[in-house]
Formats: structure tokens, C-alpha cells, sequence
């Protein structure tokens, strides 16, 4: 891939004049709109955390935390718990599923390359759409499932009204959906090794197994860092399946961090709450890509 | 004797076969289910797939809620906010590639720390904007928060500064245009580029679901995915109907998933490498 410490052409170019006015015109855009509806909102959520007063409150009464003390006490702790479970879960799932079928695409047999186009389906399909399929599926008593427990003599589930199974059903759905991104990401860096190291192991008489878990896996390790920052990411984000499957119920069994903002935010109009779980999920978000970025750093030197 | 490489081929066959199964059921599912009968929905001793096929039941979901409108939506809001996010980027990204100017790390930090900000973190104040400029219930709303893209910034960048800048010189010496220089010589260039994030970005767009659906809270206004779920809210019990409207919903992108799938899969791998 392309670096970017190359010198930029610009300089390349040498003594050639360049245009004074022309960059900034050219970057105003997407600088000025990522200012407006990225940054100004971010600095908005942290100092509106600390006031209370409705969405549109036109005066604000400074608060100092009660917000945040408020979030933890009415659910947001439970919250945080749901998306802890929710995304360890959708890592492990995701990338587990997707590091397994893209080894078993990337056998040399016939055919195998055209399989890969399947999985982009649940990724590309409006989410919407296939959360509701999911919601048939899992159906009280005419559901597929259901049917198909009943069918051979098991009592019946209640995907939604049982607090662990809900989560399960949402959970499900999110892996249903996802793991293809990870069957592409994971192709993509196999095809990337060096073909000669893997076949000098199997040369020597490696079984699949060795060869995977002392020449492949350290390879893949990189990419691992890379799809585990975008899988947690994804997971921390997932909201759809939630709104349409369960509502974050029963009992906030899977309201997650996000949705918890969005209920507090635009349903129950506690804005204050909102904001404050809203700095609460940006903090954990960048704090996760930090660390997951200092591990890549440190492993891609040692790699190197 | 079975040949043992015969059988870990029918293993990797097998295990493939399952995993595709498991991708490609439930669309499977929603297909039988949309045209099943009336009777047959709430009926325990009928069987899983339809005796047979009621294909009136999509017409049926189609004439039930306004889904002309709710894609005419969709259209708008996913086209403009997919060619902004191209624009910008690409105005952004060779600007950073190609210029040397004043505070050009500064601002490349301002683009990188907005890419550090998952947008659902700030749905609320983000809100709090739109209503101060009237902009709720609006496709200028709707459009113009999403139209800039780090992504795509970072992309394209990354794309210029590969591309041989001897073209570029070329044509200034024949008297180009900094402008014709860009639009000419080098976005023919990065066509392919354009196309793979293109796609990537309509889907993203015409799959988004929880920003219109705090931006607009009227009918009228509704994209696909929102105006999907209202359906579902009224017809809860009707699977035959709410799977018909899935089916309605989802048909047009599964098209354009197969079509586009060398892109999309392209799409993706370039979007994890920044």
C-alpha cells in the first residue's frame, strides 16, 4: 500500500509556484463540515453534560455531574454492562467466524474464489429490512424457530420477553450480519502473505493446524489489531437490530450504551442523561482505539 | 479407501456449504413467508413453506403505505449525500496530496480527530444544530451533516500521492488550470477509486437508519428503512405482509449487491487500510 511519508508532489515539484488560495478552497468543505457536525458537537456534548434543561432548552442551569450520577443510577450502569457483554461477544463471534470461513476460502479448491461474494449480503442489505426477517424467525410460537422447537416436542423460547435470550436474538442477528466484513478483511491479508514461508511448512511435513498457529497467525497479526479496532467499533455502534427487535427490552436487558442515548435523548427527552452517556461512550470508544492502536504500533514494529 | 485429499476437500465443501446456508437462509425465509396465504401465518399445523404462492400479498404491502414516496426519499438523500461525500473528498484528498500551504498539518489533525468521533455519540447535539438552522424534517438536514467523509478524505489523499505527478506538470506547461489540472488529468485517474468508495458510501447511506430517523418525524419525510419500520408497527401480526415490505425493501440493493459485488468487496478491503 501507499505510505504516507512519501513527499507529497508539491514538493516533488520543487521551485514551480504554488497557488496561495486554491488548498484552502479546495479542503474548506470537508474540514469546515467535519468542524461543524463533528468537533462543535463533541464540544457541545461535554459542556452541555454539566447543565440541565431539555433538547431544546433555550436556558440552561449548571449542574456540575448530577447528569452523570443521574445516568448511572437510572439504568446507564446496566447500559454499560449490556454493551460490555454485547461486544465481547460480537468480537470473539465475528471475527472468530470470519477468520475460520475466510482460512477455509482460501484452500485451493475449485470454486472456492466465487464463494465470497454470499457473505457481503447481510453487510450491504438495509438493516432494517433483515432485522425484520430476524423478527419472524424468532417469533413467539409462529416463528421458525419456534416452530421448529415445537416440532421436536422442546417447550418453546420467548425471544422476547426473556432478558438473556433477547440479547442472545440481538446478538445473533449482529454476528449474522457482520462476520462477512471479516471474511473479506481476513481473505484480503491472507492473499497478502508470503506464499513461500507456507509452503516451506508444508514442505516440512506441518500439519494444517501447526502450519495456522506458527506461520499464519503471527503473520495475520497486524490485520488482527486492524479488524479487531473496526469490529469493536462496529459493535459499540450497533443500534437498528435493538430499535426493531427488542426496544431495548426486556427490562433494559439490551439497551446498549448507544441506545440508551438515543431513549434518553429523543424519547424520554432527559437530555442531560443523554449527553452524559454520550461523552461516556466517546471516552470508552477512544480509549479502546488508543490502546488497540498502541498494541498494532508496538506489534507492526516488532514485526518489522 | 477414501482418498484422503478427496475428504478434506469435502470437508472445506461441507463447512463452506453450511456457512452459506446460514447467509442465505433467512432471505430464503423472508421470500416464503411474503407470499404465503392469510391462513397459513397463524396456522401451526400448516406447513414452513407456502402450498402455494400469494404474490398478490406485495402488491398488496406496496398499496398499504407510501413506499413510491419513502424511495423517492431514500433516492435523494442517499444520492446527494454519496456525491457531496465524493466531492469533498476528493477536493480534500488531492489538496493534502498535492499542495504545500499554511497550516496544512493542522487542519489534516482537525479531519483525523473528527474521524476519532463515532457519529451516534453525538446524535443529540447534533440535533441541537439542526434545529437552531430550522433544518429538522428537511433533506438539506439530511444530507448536508453526512457529506463530509474522513474516509473518503483520507482515501483519496492517499491515492494522489501515489499518482505520478509528471502528468500534472505536463499539462500546466501547455497552460492548464490548477482546476483543469485536477478535474481533468486527475480525476479521470482515480475512477476506480471513486467508484469502489462510491458504492461503499450510497449503501452506508441508503441503509442508515438512526440518523433520519432523528432528523425527520414526519411521513412524508421518512426514508425506506424508517417508513419499513413504521409498516411494521401497524401490521405487526401480518408476517406475510411485513415480509412482503422487507422484500420490497430489500430486493433493489440485492441487485445492486450482485451487480457491484467486485467494487463493494473492493470497497471494503480499501476502507480498513488507512
Amino acid at each position: 500500500m501507499w505510505r504516507g511519508v512519501k513527499p507529497t508532489a508539491a514538493r516533488r515539484r520543487g521551485g514551480v509556484k504554488q497557488p496561495l488560495v486554491l488548498p484552502y478552497l479546495f479542503i474548506a468543505p470537508a474540514v469546515g463540515l467535519t468542524v461543524l457536525f463533528s468537533l462543535v458537537p463533541l464540544g457541545m456534548l461535554a459542556y452541555r453534560s454539566l447543565f440541565g434543561g431539555g433538547v431544546f432548552a433555550t436556558s440552561l442551569s449548571y449542574v456540575g455531574l448530577q447528569n452523570y450520577s443521574n445516568a448511572f443510577a437510572n439504568g446507564g450502569t446496566q447500559s454499560l454492562e449490556v454493551t460490555a457483554v454485547y461486544t465481547v461477544g460480537f468480537v470473539i463471534l465475528t471475527m472468530g467466524i470470519g477468520l475460520a470461513v475466510a482460512l477455509l476460502l482460501n484452500v485451493n479448491v475449485r470454486g472456492a474464489a466465487h464463494l465470497r461474494a454470499p457473505f457481503i449480503i447481510p453487510l450491504v442489505m438495509p438493516s432494517v429490512g433483515t432485522a425484520l426477517i430476524w423478527a419472524s424467525l424468532f417469533a413467539p410460537q409462529f416463528g421458525f424457530i419456534n416452530r421448529i422447537l415445537g416440532g421436536l416436542g422442546l417447550h418453546q423460547a420467548d425471544f422476547t420477553s426473556t432478558p438473556s435470550l433477547a440479547l442472545l436474538m440481538v446478538l445473533t442477528f449482529g454476528v449474522w450480519q457482520f462476520f462477512g466484513e471479516n471474511v473479506i478483511l481476513y481473505l484480503a491479508a491472507l492473499k497478502t502473505l508470503p506464499m513461500d514461508l507456507v509452503e516451506a511448512a508444508n514442505v516440512d511435513g506441518a500439519g494444517p493446524w501447526r502450519r495456522f498457529r506458527y506461520i499464519r497467525w503471527p503473520l495475520l497479526r497486524r490485520s488482527t489489531v486492524l479488524i479487531w479496532v473496526i469490529t469493536t467499533l462496529t459493535g459499540l455502534q450497533t443500534f437498528t437490530q435493538i430499535y426493531i427487535l427488542t426496544n431495548g427490552g426486556p427490562n433494559g436487558s439490551t439497551t446498549t450504551a448507544l441506545f440508551y442515548i438515543f431513549n434518553q435523548g429523543f424519547v424520554q427527552f432527559n437530555t442531560g442523561q443523554a449527553d452524559a452517556m454520550g461523552v461516556i461512550l466517546f471516552l470508552i470508544s477512544l480509549f479502546i482505539t488508543v490502546v488497540q492502536v498502541g498494541i498494532f504500533g508496538r506489534g507492526a514494529r516488532r514485526d518489522a | 479407501m477414501l482418498n484422503p485429499r478427496f475428504a478434506s476437500r469435502a470437508l472445506v465443501y461441507t463447512l463452506l456449504a453450511i456457512a452459506v446456508l446460514v447467509v442465505v437462509f433467512p432471505l430464503v425465509w423472508m421470500l416464503g413467508t411474503a407470499v404465503k396465504p392469510n391462513g397459513q401465518i397463524l396456522d401451526l399445523n400448516a406447513s414452513l413453506w407456502p402450498s402455494h404462492f400469494e404474490w398478490g400479498n406485495i402488491a398488496r404491502a406496496w398499496n398499504s403505505a407510501p413506499f413510491g414516496r419513502w424511495t423517492l426519499n431514500s433516492v435523494i438523500f442517499s444520492v446527494g449525500a454519496t456525491l457531496g461525500q465524493i466531492l469533498t473528498s476528493l477536493l480534500a484528498g488531492y489538496a493534502f496530496a498535492m499542495f504545500d500551504f499554511r497550516g496544512k498539518n493542522i487542519l489534516f489533525y482537525a479531519l483525523l480527530c473528527g474521524l476519532m468521533v463515532p457519529f451516534s455519540t453525538v446524535i443529540v447535539p447534533v440535533v441541537q444544530i439542526l434545529a437552531d438552522f430550522h433544518w429538522l424534517n428537511t433533506y438539506q438536514g439530511l444530507i448536508v451533516p453526512n457529506i463530509a467523509s474522513a474516509l473518503g478524505t483520507f482515501l483519496f489523499r492517499q491515492f494522489f500521492l501515489g499518482a505520478p505527478y509528471q502528468l500534472g506538470e505536463a499539462a500546466r506547461i501547455d497552460g492548464a488550470s490548477e482546476l483543469h489540472v485536477f478535474s481533468s488529468v486527475y480525476v479521470p485517474l482515480a475512477r476506480p477509486i471513486i467508484a469502489a468508495f462510491g458504492i461503499i458510501a450510497f449503501l452506508q447511506n441508503w441503509n442508515n437508519f438512526l440518523f433520519p430517523l432523528i432528523v425527520v418525524n414526519t411521513t412524508s419525510m421518512d426514508v425506506l428503512s424508517q417508513g419499513l419500520s413504521v409498516f411494521q408497527n401497524q401490521f405487526s401480526s401480518s408476517y406475510n405482509l411485513i415480509m412482503s415490505a422487507a422484500l420490497i425493501v430489500i430486493a433493489p440493493i440485492l441487485i445492486v449487491a450482485v451487480a457491484a459485488q467486485r467494487q463493494i468487496i473492493e470497497g471494503i478491503t480499501l476502507g480498513a487500510i488507512q
